[in-house]
Formats: C-alpha cells, structure tokens, sequence
C-alpha cells in the first residue's frame, strides 16, 4: 500500500466512525440506506485522474477507436517502388474475391510493428525485471522489448516482428525496432515495407486508462523521409486476452 | 406505385442510420462493396463459431423461386462475445435478417454489419468502433 494512502486511512478514521454510527442509524430507520451509502463510498472519482505509476504499462490495452491507416495527412513520401507495390495491391483489393487478396495478415502472416498493436483485438502488457511482454490476442503473438540494457543482436535474422530495445526517457518508453523482413504491411491499407525499416516507438501511459504510442517509421528503401503516427489505447481492466487460432476457420487462400 | 416507391423511399431513409455502411473490418476488406450493403433474410443452415471470423449460413429464397446458401462473415468470436454474442445466440432453423457488405464478385457471401435474431434483438456484427 502506498505511503499517501496510509496517512489518509489514519486521518480519516475518526470520520468514518461517525460516519459509520449514522449510516446504521439510518439503516435501523430506513432499511435501504446501507445500499446507497456503498454506491456514495464508491462513487471516486472519473477513472482517467485514477493514480497510476507513470512506469507502469501492464493491463489490457486495446485500439479504440480502430484506425484502419497510419498514412501522414499529406501523401506518405512514397518512393516509386513503394508506390507502385501500394498501388498494385491496392487495385487487388478492389478486384479480388472475398478469399483471396494482397494482404499478408488474412493469411496468419504476422503483421510486424506497427500493424500488430493497430490490429483491432487487445494485446497485455506484462513488465518483467529485464523486459516488457507485449502478449497479442491477434495471431497469439508474443513479443519482448528488452529494457535491460542490452543492445540489439549484431548478425539479426530477419524476421516479421523485428528486434526491439526498450529505454525509459523519463515516463517515456522508448523501444527501438529493427531486424525486419520486409514482408509485412505498416497498415491494412498496404504501405509497404523492406528489411530496412527501422521503427521507433515512444510509448507512455498519459492518465490511468490511456496508452498512447507514437510510431516513427523510417524505412529508406521505401519512402523518403520519416514520418510519424500517433494512437491511442484504452486499458480493458475487464477483458483477458484469448486465444486465437488464424488457421483455424480460414477460407482465405 | 408511385406512392409505394415513396413509401420504400421513406423507409429506406428511416432505416438508414440503422443500417449506416461502415468501415472495413479487421482484416481484409478485399472482395466486398462496402458503399452498398444489403439486407437479406433466410433460415440459419449452420452457425460456425470460430477464429478468425465466425461465419453464419443461411438459406435466402432467390428471386426464381430456388434458395441460394448464403455466406455470412461476422467478426472473429473473441471479440464478439465482448459485445454480446455468444456461441449459442444463433441456432440452425433461426430466422435472421443480415445487413452487410456483399461480394463484389456476385457470389453468395456477405460482409456482416448488423444482424436481427429471430427474436428482434439488433447485434452489431463487428462489435467495436472504428476511425477511419
């Protein structure tokens, strides 16, 4: 228990004493009253100015609303490669039947950082001693943001989720991400990406029930300069994350 | 009949915010007319349960008198159940009636928006809310 809410109990003891003589005088004459003097006990106030330690990530967060683009207001700084790959699947959409398509994740492709927190099912996160767990309902993903000092691994495989170093800036947590294939989209939409992306994120819970991650992608085979995308997540206090199985009732092919 | 068009007009205007397009789902809008969605009714074949997206067959009478098995994708049960679906809440003989997103290929498989059960209650098909 927190050294402020001790002293409060203390302070407050004689006063709810009395409060307490007065709610079971009124529940002698009244019946009721015992109900309404628990709802007025647990009336506190709105969830948002709850305290939380600003460090302290863990809980169900999920996207909300659902942001289907990270796209910049202004057209993403395609290069010609990028554009064209964006259009070509683009177009796929549009002409494809409803089990087929462009897009890697139907297919239980893992859809790397940013799209697997963007995707519209909750992800927990977990604080270890040497990294935060980030557990995705979303194709059952597991990833680490290793936050012990270590740096990335020099000889990375590429792979669809990356390699990812967390450090605290402040109450900020910065992660580092790289060691990507390439073969996964930044957004449902179909932006593109290449081995040489590099994405960082700084992530920071800015009241009780709200996440809010800032994405900076720079990916130079692809587009030109960085840019960055903001969102937000809710914290689910009552929601645990399920399993899912992208295999399971999949007609996509 | 000109007076019947105004009428369907009128409804048809009614039911709009009701029934308002939405945006894609969680993966994959590809295949499906999602500025046009349609409302069809028909007697539930089979109701599948099941990651990545639970899928509701149904049998709707075709305009030459047959019956075409229908296709119809909701979202995936994990998220569903957290907005009042359950796996029993549609049971095969049910009588709904889904609005959705259809092929765009012409095939018999929808894009659920909106389903009324047999017993009038209105679930959302989706079950979150979305940006843009």
């Amino acid at each position: 228990m927190a050294r402020d809410s001790v002293t409060d109990t203390k302070k407050e003891r004689p006063l709810r004493k009395s409060a307490a003589i007065l709610i079971f005088a009124a529940a002698a004459l009244l019946g009721c009253a015992i109900f309404s003097a628990q709802a007025a006990q647990q009336s506190a106030p709105p969830k948002s100015q709850a305290k939380f330690s600003p460090r302290d990530l863990s809980g169900v967060w999920f996207i909300e609303p659902y942001y289907q683009t990270i796209l910049p207001k202004e057209d993403p700084p395609f290069r010609p490669a990028a554009e064209a790959l964006f259009k070509k699947w683009n177009y796929e959409k549009e002409h494809s039947d409803p089990e087929r398509g462009p897009d890697p994740a139907p297919r239980c492709i893992p859809p790397g950082i940013p799209r697997t927190m963007l995707q519209p099912f909750p992800w927990e996160v977990v604080m270890a001693r040497d990294r935060i767990v980030m557990i995705f309902e979303y194709q059952s993903l597991v990833r680490q943001i290793f936050t012990d000092g270590r740096g990335h691994p020099k000889d990375l495989d590429p792979t669809y989720m990356g390699n990812s170093i967390g450090k605290w800036d402040g109450d900020t947590l910065v992660v580092d991400d790289i060691g990507f294939n390439g073969k996964t989209w930044l957004d449902p939409k179909g932006l593109p990406t290449s081995d040489a992306l590099h994405v960082t994120e700084r992530i920071r819970r800015i009241d009780y029930n709200t996440l809010e991650a800032a994405f900076t992608i720079d990916d130079p085979k692809m587009y030109t300069k960085p840019w960055t995308a903001t969102k937000r997540f809710t914290l689910k206090p009552d929601w645990q994350i399920k399993e899912y199985v992208c295999a399971e009732n999949n007609l996509t092919h | 009949m000109k007076i019947r068009a105004f009428l369907l007009t009128l409804a048809a205007i009614a039911l709009a915010p009701v029934f308002a397009p939405r945006a894609a789902a969680h993966h994959s809008s590809a295949g499906f007319n999602l500025q046009h969605p349609i409302n069809i009714k028909g007697k539930v074949t089979k109701f599948d349960w099941a990651n990545p997206h639970a899928f509701i067959y149904l049998n709707v009478k075709n305009k030459n008198g047959g019956v075409d098995e229908w296709r119809v994708e909701a979202n995936s049960p994990n998220m569903l159940s957290r907005v009042g679906w359950s796996r029993d809440i549609i049971k095969e003989g049910d009588e709904i009636t889904v609005n959705g997103a259809p092929a765009n290929n012409g095939s018999e498989v929808m894009r659920l928006q909106n389903v009324i059960l047999a017993n009038g209650q209105k679930l959302d098909g989706q079950g979150f809310s979305y940006g843009h």
